[in-house]
């Protein structure tokens, strides 16, 4: 019966192989898209899409003749801060609170009407925000306001175009909070809540002192990361209120966009996206020195094939 | 120690009741409350996709679902726990049974599925559309909904075909520069790619992909990989090795040990994955609408923004109607992998 | 203090009943151990007296009260969980000091007692750190403290020794028994360790799925179990049970047989433990038997022996002569500890086997 040990040709893996498909799509597409985009704003590229000239011109231009930047980045700041500290933290951490402290089946009914804008496609959710603040009486909105409170009609997108851009976007951003949190407490151990019952807690301070406490990591990592996803996101501004009336509602990330393709000022477009990108990367450093990166660094346990 | 005198224990129990109930009760209110304006809207869509604009019904009908929507909230989930044991089997019952009757007798006969004619006769909304429209006739709807498709689903089959190996060497082989490249595929999941319109619109144009479905569903994919990669290694990092040790023992190559034990176990991260990449390219808008400028190639978003964008002879119920038709898919799929969405951790959830 | 009693309570979840009804009464000051395997329904029962859960049926009695509807906040209990449940993000001060801030303590008087619970487990040098910082057996006294610093009625302690190691695990079990001592409170610990039960409580419930299957001493579930379960759970090594058929005063099991010391009928199952057989060498009388297998304890040597009536253990201390694995030798019992159980495993009380 014995057989003499004969090894077999080694046949070693090529990750190389594993990883081409996937290594040259985002070679094609994303990185050489960060190179073409930082030649294209040193150059005169306009809607003809032609290059003529290289220039600094894109840059003076950001740095001090531009008159629109400030309003743009004050737009930004009040828009970013309002709808991170009113929604996507702020109502997200009620949610989750209030969520978790009904039965499970009320709790996921809540948690799924919340998730409906998310999931919603964001053509249908902005048609929905333009027909709830539509300035006609028939407007959602204007019923109620006429009809329960007896006030005159509003016109919201008009007047107040920042306030609805922050209304639509913390609606859609309280349940990335609400997910996250709903797991972080869901994880709390249940000793810890039968503890604190004896111990004499009530319903509201088991909240106060078990529930609460334990979501003070998970909040300021939401923070950061909702803070940076606000700043360079516009698909629901620019389906609203297209950044109007004039520049009125118009962030950064979609001033970007609209004076790349709205004046085919490609080279300023392209000039301005490099400010976006460098924040970008320098905030998601920052992130992972602050909560590291959260990457499982376990090595393979196969090393030699 | 000194005998207590025993407590009124049958105030405590009453107080107790009394606490779990305001707290229980302010709690759902609250919700109920803070809820209402994110149900209205949805509700306003479906009654806008079955009525007539201008005709009394359109508000009849609303207020109507509205109160059959908060009775039915109401006897299904409120009141279930507060009642005693013995009615909470045909209480529910009975709510659903009056839903049906009262939906039948004070709704339905104000209702028309007129709206909805373009599934069954696409000329209407081209007709409708064209004479006043600046864009020209829309193509119909079918043709947007198979461009749709077509988009997301050749985007779903890439993404699954380049990420699931990608993931799989980063999370189990061993070689150098691995976590480099690990903490690279990090960095681009968190790069701002919104900012990449310009430049890939430029580059599209180079390459002669603008206009061409399939330039759009090449930089789609691209743009999800990094967070496909990364997802798709939490569920490899989560196999257990011994698996994989046994079947390279037993004589499997890498890649056998990976097509034939492994990727099995990561089934559920697949479809995840797979699912959440189908409804971003089937509700994508930005992207489309740079690289998609003429209206050759019709997708679903597209053409609601046209429909909707139309104002001179916009019909709001067709409106309504489209929008019905382009969120059901969503619904029905994200109801089906929801235990599956779940399973994406941290992070995997779009901003 | 409070006297406890349990009139028919019932507890399940859906459609198991993980708890049948149960009638049970500790007296004041008692200390009393739930004794059974996981998912017996021990720490259901320790959370119903507590509040955490609500009977199915039934009631829960405090010194004659029903307090069925009472919130745990409410019961003046004090639990140490298996866990700890300590307080992640409060100090051990905090952490002790929590139960009395739902309770009108003023601030002088709320540090003094924190300090006075700190000192009564000896934790005080540790009074500013977290609860992560402390090693399990610290963070067990924290979670004692806590539980005591309320001068709680009731003091339930689920599965308290379970996380610690060996040796804490015996100086903590002297150490919580002395203090229930001194503070003279009502005591339930629920455990599945035997000898936790056996050396802190005066009395142990052994429970076997969902259901009291006896109420004693330490000495009384040794000595008379009420039924097989009870015997099989405890003693350590475990008991031998053999079954076999009884006719009149003769019990046959396997090949061999038995004389009874009163005449009975039908299945009995036969008891002895390890510590009451005698292994010696052949001819010495007592049962033909054959070493099949030596299982060195340390202190003592457990045998596996083939008899006629079946393979039976034997505890000898080491050093004692016996024959080596594969000799023949002899199996003396010592016949009045033997035990004898019905067909349907209760024990028949005044039956044994004759020498």
């Amino acid at each position: 019966m014995s057989q003499a040990f004969v090894p077999v040709r080694c046949r070693r893996a090529r990750p190389a192989l594993f990883l081409a498909p996937a290594a040259s799509l985002l070679l094609l597409f994303f990185l050489a898209p960060i190179v073409i985009d930082v030649g294209i704003a040193f150059t005169n590229m306009g809607e003809s899409l032609k290059v003529t000239a290289w220039t600094l011109k894109n840059f003076d231009r950001i740095l001090g003749a531009d008159r629109m930047i400030p309003l743009i980045l004050l737009t930004t700041f009040l828009y970013v801060t309002a709808t991170l500290f009113f929604f996507n933290v702020g109502l997200g951490v009620v949610l989750a609170i209030t969520t978790t402290a009904v039965s499970d089946r009320l709790g996921a009914l809540f948690r799924g009407i919340w998730i409906l804008p998310r999931m919603s496609p964001a053509v249908i959710y902005a048609l929905l925000w333009i027909w709830v603040v539509d300035s006609s009486p028939q407007g959602l909105l204007n019923q109620v306001v006429t009809g329960i409170f007896g006030l005159a009609p509003l016109n919201l997108r008009n007047d107040h175009p920042l306030l609805v851009i922050i209304l639509a976007n913390g609606f859609v951003g309280a349940s990335f909070a609400m997910v996250v949190l709903t797991s972080t407490i869901r994880s709390i151990p249940e000793h810890l809540f039968h503890a604190a019952r004896v111990d004499g807690a009530s319903e509201w301070s088991v909240l106060r002192f078990v529930v609460l406490p334990s979501l003070k990591g998970p909040v300021w990592f939401i923070t950061i990361y909702q803070a940076l996803s606000l700043l360079v996101t516009f698909e629901y501004i620019l389906l609203i209120t297209n950044g109007g009336p004039v520049y009125d509602s118009t962030t950064y990330a979609l001033y970007v966009y609209r004076r790349a393709f709205e004046g085919g000022h490609y080279a300023y477009g392209a000039a301005l996206a490099i400010a976006l990108m460098l924040f970008g990367v320098c905030f998601t450093l920052l992130q992972w020195r602050l909560f590291g990166d959260g990457m499982n660094r376990t090595r393979p346990r196969i090393e030699v094939l | 120690m000194a005998e207590q005198s025993s407590p009124d224990w049958m105030a405590l129990a009453r107080r107790g009741r009394r606490h779990r109930m305001i707290f229980l009760g302010t709690i759902t209110v609250f919700l109920t409350l803070v809820s209402l304006p994110v149900v209205m809207p949805y509700l306003w869509l479906l009654t806008m996709s079955v009525t007539t604009l201008g005709s009394a019904a359109v508000m009849q009908v609303f207020w109507r679902a509205a109160g059959l929507v908060a009775v039915l909230y109401l006897a299904l989930i409120v009141l279930p726990p507060l009642m005693p044991e013995r009615f909470r089997t045909w209480v529910p019952a009975m709510a659903a049974a009056a839903a049906v009757i009262l939906t039948t007798l004070f709704i339905l006969p104000l209702t028309t599925l007129n709206n909805f004619r373009f599934l069954w006769n696409p000329d209407v909304m081209a007709a409708q559309q064209g004479r006043s429209s600046t864009i020209g006739e829309l193509p119909s709807i079918w043709s947007a909904m198979g461009n749709s498709f077509a988009l997301a689903g050749t985007q779903t089959a890439l993404i699954l075909i380049t990420a699931t190996p990608a993931a799989y060497a980063l999370s189990r082989l061993a070689f150098r520069g691995r976590e480099t490249l690990s903490r690279g595929i990090l960095l681009l999941h968190a790069f701002p790619v919104m900012a990449l319109t310009v430049a890939i619109f430029i580059q599209s144009y180079w390459m002669g992909l603008l206009n061409s479905i399939l330039g759009v569903v090449l930089v789609l994919t691209t743009l999800e990989l990094p967070f496909a990669i990364l997802i798709l290694k939490t569920f490899f990092d989560a196999v257990p090795w011994d698996i994989e040790m046994s079947a390279v023992t037993d004589g499997a190559s890498r890649w056998q040990a990976f097509r034939l034990v492994v990727l099995p176990q990561v089934s559920g991260g697949l479809i995840a994955v797979g699912t959440f990449t189908f409804l971003r390219g089937w509700e994508e808008y930005v992207y489309v609408t740079t690289l998609l400028i003429d209206n050759s190639h019709m997708v679903m978003s597209l053409y609601l923004f046209w429909v909707s964008q139309d104002a001179m002879g916009a019909d709001p119920n067709l409106i309504a109607a489209t929008g019905v038709i382009y969120l059901l898919p969503v619904v029905a799929l994200y109801v089906f992998a929801q235990k599956y969405l779940t399973q994406i951790s941290f992070g995997g959830i779009k901003g | 203090m409070a006297q406890i009693a349990f009139e028919q309570v019932s507890k399940s979840w859906g459609e198991t009943e993980v708890l049948r009804p149960m009638d049970l009464s500790i007296a004041n000051g008692e200390c009393v151990a739930i004794l059974g395997p996981s998912g017996c329904g021990k720490s259901t029962t320790l959370f119903l007296l507590a509040g955490l859960y609500a009977p199915t049926s039934g009631k829960v009695l405090f010194d004659g009260h029903v307090v069925n509807g009472v919130d745990a906040r409410d019961r003046n209990v004090g639990i140490v969980f298996q866990s700890y449940a300590l307080y992640p993000h409060m100090t051990v001060r905090a952490n002790i000091g929590f139960p009395l801030r739902f309770q009108k303590v003023d601030k002088d008087d709320l540090s003094r007692r924190v300090v006075e619970a700190a000192n009564l487990v000896q934790i005080d040098e540790f009074l500013d750190r977290k609860p992560a910082e402390l090693s399990g057996g610290q963070q067990q006294r924290v979670a004692l403290a806590r539980a005591l610093v309320k001068q709680p009625n009731i003091l339930l302690l689920d599965e308290p020794l379970s996380n610690l190691d060996a040796t804490l695990r015996m100086s903590m079990r002297a150490e919580i028994r002395a203090i229930q001592r001194r503070l003279g409170m009502t005591t339930l610990i629920v455990t599945h360790d035997q000898i936790e039960a056996m050396t802190m409580a005066d009395r142990i419930i052994c429970m076997s799925r969902g259901a009291v299957a006896q109420i004693g001493t330490p000495d009384e579930l040794y000595r008379r179990p009420a039924d097989t379960f009870v015997a099989g759970f405890i003693g350590s090594p475990p008991i031998t049970l053999l079954e076999g058929d009884a006719k009149g005063e003769t019990l046959h099991i396997g090949t061999g047989a038995m004389t009874l010391t009163a005449s009975t009928a039908g299945r009995i199952t036969l008891g002895l433990r390890p510590e009451d057989l005698r292994l010696g060498a052949p001819g010495q009388g007592g049962l033909p038997a054959r070493v099949v297998t030596v299982e060195p304890l340390g202190r003592e040597v457990l045998y596996g022996v083939e008899t006629a009536i079946g393979r039976l253990h034997v505890l000898a201390m080491a050093g004692d002569a016996v024959p080596p694995a594969g000799e023949p030798a002899a199996v003396q019992i010592d016949a009045a500890h033997s035990l004898l159980f019905d067909a349907g495993g209760r024990r028949i009380p005044n039956l044994n086997i004759r020498p």
